[in-house]
């Protein structure tokens, strides 16, 4: 398989390939490393601040914001997905797609588990006690006058 | 490339890479440390025809003991755990591993005019890997084996007696040996394809492989983290499967469905790579749908992972999540659909020839369409709450997974023999073979479709007198498939052993893997081969020339 | 096609397609050293996303369980020690840094710079497991354990008088199997860099071949990664 005298159709054939078949490597400069570094220090120093101060659900909001940036960073300068191949970046993205069907479609059964409730038959949540989602419909219980499952959705 | 050009002695300075794969080196240990992808195929093969034989016993002793209600042959614990192990072993040590490690090794190179996988040190690895994982899984077997049905629910799994943890082990480590399979096989295909093997000439075997592989590398880390949860539950305590620790049972499900559910596509999406493959060479004709059916193996595996829920439709899950997965599962019907159309369009005016892997592959087209159909009704919400945890599942299974893949992947098995062994074998007897499997398997599951839409629950040691015509039939239905299967090993240990000399394309077949030697010599090709055409090109030869070589093939060598 | 083709040993004894160059390190069935880089690269990033998802599987199992009891996670969280976190953050962080510096030195043929920040690496983990060793004591201490042996509950594991609630171990059972797994990855982390430091002290890449480098150096950020959520959504948050 030599790339240099066909038509050679491979992935490889892409990207960095300077058709010698050595390899070319971007170099980044050490300088430019360390910022990245110095502003990975700055986003933690802020994610502690910010968690010393109740914001309520934000709080979570804001930790979970920053530790994506500081993973981006690290992923696109220290593991070189800039000027990398992009079925790396579309792999390690993808990743991260079926984490989220995982947690999306688990998270779609425990959101929503129902409990009877004994009193008229209805499935209500156990946490909130508004009425679960596929159960059977209150009769105007005047304790539970909200829309179905209202607010219990993440 | 013409095989006389193979086999020629060669200026070649390291002569045993023209010698075949099989003799090129001498030695048990040259098997043991060998880092060609079809010896490695091979000692797979060996190994999942093991398991396959390990798990048939089992599967006749289930048979046997319902053969009458109430005690035949074993207690109720006994049975407990003959039917844990025949599902354990045939899902992680036979039916995942067979067509990938095992063929898929030996073809999936060759097919791409590559002389190796990507990494072929990680390949012996992943054998290793297996070996241990089965030896672990051995243990266990011999350590009081494991009663908890192949899926190891919680709670029975945290409070069983039996030795759970060697067993959740064992498939721990099996898992690695998948996971590294598929990495392997993805960056192979992505880097490894010889000059002119564009993405849209690859052979639907490997785009089957392809789909496979990425279910393997993104849901086997899931089970591993799903067992090692298991383990620490038993050993520690842990809670998080557990009610009385104010953890949920159900969570467990959803982690380990979220796994063996896109499992079961690691498992049909072979078969159906393979019998694409069978269909177009015994047809003679270009598979139709060549891109949909690509593309149909992609959809199954993303979709795979979208439908896990609808194994728990009675085990507690909201009802909201049972209508969202049983809405996704209906999505599954289109590309298998999709499938089923285009070989069977592809079978329609070619020139059909019935030989032993074309009659596997037309049972795996009728059986493998019962066990889809089923499965619609399954996926229906109010059908299965009837017909949930009953006999009507474990035909639907068996008709998808022992219909489907066991008989693609026996049919491939015959297919790529006398590429394997160099042998041809004896084509009578295997048919022979083929009529009582095909009998023998629907005799036993059609009985299981019956009582199970009767309301015959599975796993049950004990059943009223009224099931019993329909267990007796079943299980005479099992002797007549494992006939079947012991006519099968003697026509390939009687090819082994005086089989004629295989010719380099015996089935006259245009794919790539049949332009080596029979067997292939070490280093697959002579000469790195330039793809001119598609896989699947059968109007553009003749009958002797599909036999001899394509004109165009020659053409290359020539010049 | 020329005969070239043909004379490569299966030890990778050589190859070259022409080029007259030969590499000692290339593999008989790739075509010349990008070919062979890129593959091990495109392997190390499937390798992330299978690391991905089976770090998934815990974070899953978290979310699920903070959604149900939040205020449980977040009475449960207050015990871990955010300092010693932040300083093991800003340890990890570094030591990834210094992990692409040695991989830039590779790529330059710089061997010395590369041993230099290989070992720098090596010893961030080190700190890391050290800071890590002394929380785990201090959970021991107090009981905070996962299932069975929490015991955090009873009065003498009192913590400023308040004592946590019984369910709180369900946060420790989380606790202890992510940084638990996390530090198994450390460990294996370092046990890939040492291999590739011997690697490179033994002279055996340069600026044609430093793929061990740089895949290592993958795995490590990899171990950093998942670090960097950990830490805020169990020291910070809860």
């Amino acid at each position: 398989m030599s790339t240099a005298t066909n038509d050679h159709v491979s992935d490889h054939s892409h990207g960095h390939d300077d058709s010698d078949g050595e390899v070319h490597a971007h170099v980044n400069s050490p300088l430019f490393m360390i910022s990245i570094f110095a502003v990975l220090i700055v986003l933690t120093v802020v994610t502690v601040a910010v968690s010393y101060v109740d914001l309520g659900p934000a709080n979570t909001f804001v930790a979970i914001f920053i530790a994506t940036m500081k993973a981006s960073l690290v992923a696109t300068f220290f593991m070189h997905l800039k000027g990398d191949k992009p079925i790396h970046s579309i792999i390690f993205i993808g990743a991260f797609v079926f984490l989220a069907i995982f947690l999306g479609l688990s998270n779609d059964d425990l959101a929503t588990r129902g409990a009877v409730d004994a009193d008229n038959g209805a499935h209500r949540l156990q946490r909130s006690g508004a009425v679960a989602p596929g159960g059977l419909q209150t009769p105007a219980a005047p304790a539970s006058a909200e829309p179905a499952a209202a607010g219990e959705h993440h | 490339m013409a095989t006389e050009v193979a086999i020629a002695p060669s200026h070649n300075e390291e002569p045993h890479l023209n010698v075949n794969y099989l003799k090129a080196e001498k030695g048990v240990w040259s098997w043991l440390t060998t880092l060609d992808h079809k010896r490695i195929g091979v000692m797979y093969l060996c190994s999942v025809t093991l398991a396959f034989f390990l798990g048939g016993m089992f599967a006749l002793l289930i048979r046997l003991e319902l053969l009458t209600p109430g005690r035949t042959i074993m207690g109720a614990a006994t049975y407990n755990r003959v039917f844990t192990l025949h599902g354990a072993i045939m899902v992680f040590l036979f039916i995942i591993p067979s067509i990938p490690a095992a063929l898929g090794n030996f073809v999936l190179p060759i097919m791409l005019g590559a002389k190796d996988v990507a990494f072929p040190r990680l390949n012996l690895m992943s054998l290793y890997i297996y070996v241990i994982g089965a030896v672990f899984c051995l243990f266990s077997i011999v350590s009081g084996a494991v009663d908890t049905g192949w899926t190891f629910y919680t709670p029975y799994s945290t409070t069983s007696s039996s030795s759970v943890v060697s067993m959740t082990l064992g498939v721990f480590i099996l898992g690695f040996s998948s996971i590294l399979t598929g990495l392997n096989f993805i960056v192979t295909i992505h880097k490894l394809r010889a000059p002119g093997m564009h993405w849209r000439r690859l052979p639907l075997f490997v785009w089957g492989m392809y789909a496979t592989s990425v279910i393997q590398v993104l849901a086997t880390p899931v089970l591993a983290i799903t067992l090692a949860l298991l383990a620490a539950e038993r050993l520690l305590g842990l809670g998080i499967f557990d009610a009385s620790l104010g953890g949920d049972p159900v969570l467990f499900q959803h982690f380990f469905w979220f796994y063996s559910h896109p499992a079961v596509y690691i498992m049909i999406v072979p078969g159906m790579a393979i019998v694409s493959e069978l269909f177009a060479t015994f047809s003679r004709r270009a598979i139709f749908g060549y891109f949909a059916i690509a593309m149909s193996s992609l959809g199954l595996a993303l979709l795979g992972f979208l439908v896990w829920g609808h194994h728990m439709f009675t085990s507690g899950q909201s009802e909201f999540a049972t209508m969202v997965f049983s809405g996704l599962t209906m999505l599954v019907a289109i590309p298998s659909g999709v499938k089923v159309f285009n070989w069977t369009a592809t079978l329609y005016k070619g020139s059909i020839w019935l030989a032993t892997p074309m009659l596997y592959a037309l049972s795996f087209l009728v059986l493998f369409t019962i066990g889809g159909l089923t499965g619609l009704f399954l996926g229906t919400l109010s059908v299965d709450i009837h017909l949930h945890d009953t006999y009507f599942v474990v035909a639907h299974f068996h008709y998808v997974m022992m219909g489907g893949t066991v008989m693609a992947f026996v049919g491939g098995l015959l297919y790529w023999w006398p590429k394997i062994t160099g042998k041809l074998y004896n084509e009578p007897a295997a048919k022979v073979s083929w009529a009582f499997v095909f009998v023998g398997f629907n005799a036993v599951f059609i009985a299981q479709f019956i009582m199970g839409s009767r309301g015959m629950p599975r796993r049950y040691y004990d059943y009223v007198p009224e099931f019993r015509p329909y267990h007796a039939f079943s299980t005479y239905g099992s002797w007549v498939l494992a006939v079947g299967f012991f006519i099968l090993a003697g026509v390939l240990v009687q090819s082994l052993l005086r089989g004629a000399k295989a010719p380099p394309n015996p089935w006259g077949s245009a794919g790539f893997e049949w332009n080596t030697a029979s067997p292939p010599v070490f280093s697959n090709f002579i000469d790195t081969p330039t793809i001119t055409r598609g896989p699947y090109d059968y109007h553009e030869a003749t009958e002797e020339e599909l036999f001899d070589g394509f004109p165009e093939d020659f053409k290359k060598t020539e010049s | 096609m020329s005969s070239a083709t043909t004379t490569e040993a299966p030890k990778a004894a050589e190859s070259g397609h022409g080029s007259g160059h030969h590499h000692p390190f290339l593999a008989h069935h790739f075509d010349n050293p990008v070919h062979q880089f890129d593959s091990a690269k495109l392997g190390m990033w499937i390798f992330i996303a299978t690391e991905i998802l089976m770090f998934g599987g815990l974070f899953v199992a978290y979310g699920i369980f903070r959604g149900q009891e939040p205020e449980m996670f977040h009475q449960a969280h207050e015990r871990l020690d955010k300092i010693m976190g932040a300083v093991n953050t800003v340890v990890l962080l570094f030591s990834s840094l210094t992990a692409a510096l040695a991989v830039r030195q590779s790529q330059v043929g710089d061997r010395k710079g590369t041993t230099r920040w290989l070992v720098i690496t090596l010893i961030c983990a080190c700190i890391f497991l050290v800071v890590k060793f002394f929380e785990y004591q201090h959970k021991f201490h107090d009981g905070l354990l996962p299932g069975h042996y929490f015991t955090a509950h009873l009065a003498q594991h009192a913590h400023h008088g308040h004592t946590l609630p019984y369910r709180a171990h369900m946060f420790f059972a989380l606790y202890f199997m992510m940084t638990g797994l996390h530090g198994v990855h450390v460990l294996l982390g370092m046990g890939v860099l040492s291999w590739v430091l011997k690697k490179n002290l033994a002279g055996d890449f340069s600026k044609q071949y430093f793929t061990p480098v740089e895949i290592g150096a993958l795995y490590w950020h990899l171990v950093d990664l998942v670090w960097i959520y950990l830490f805020p959504l169990l020291y910070l948050v809860g």
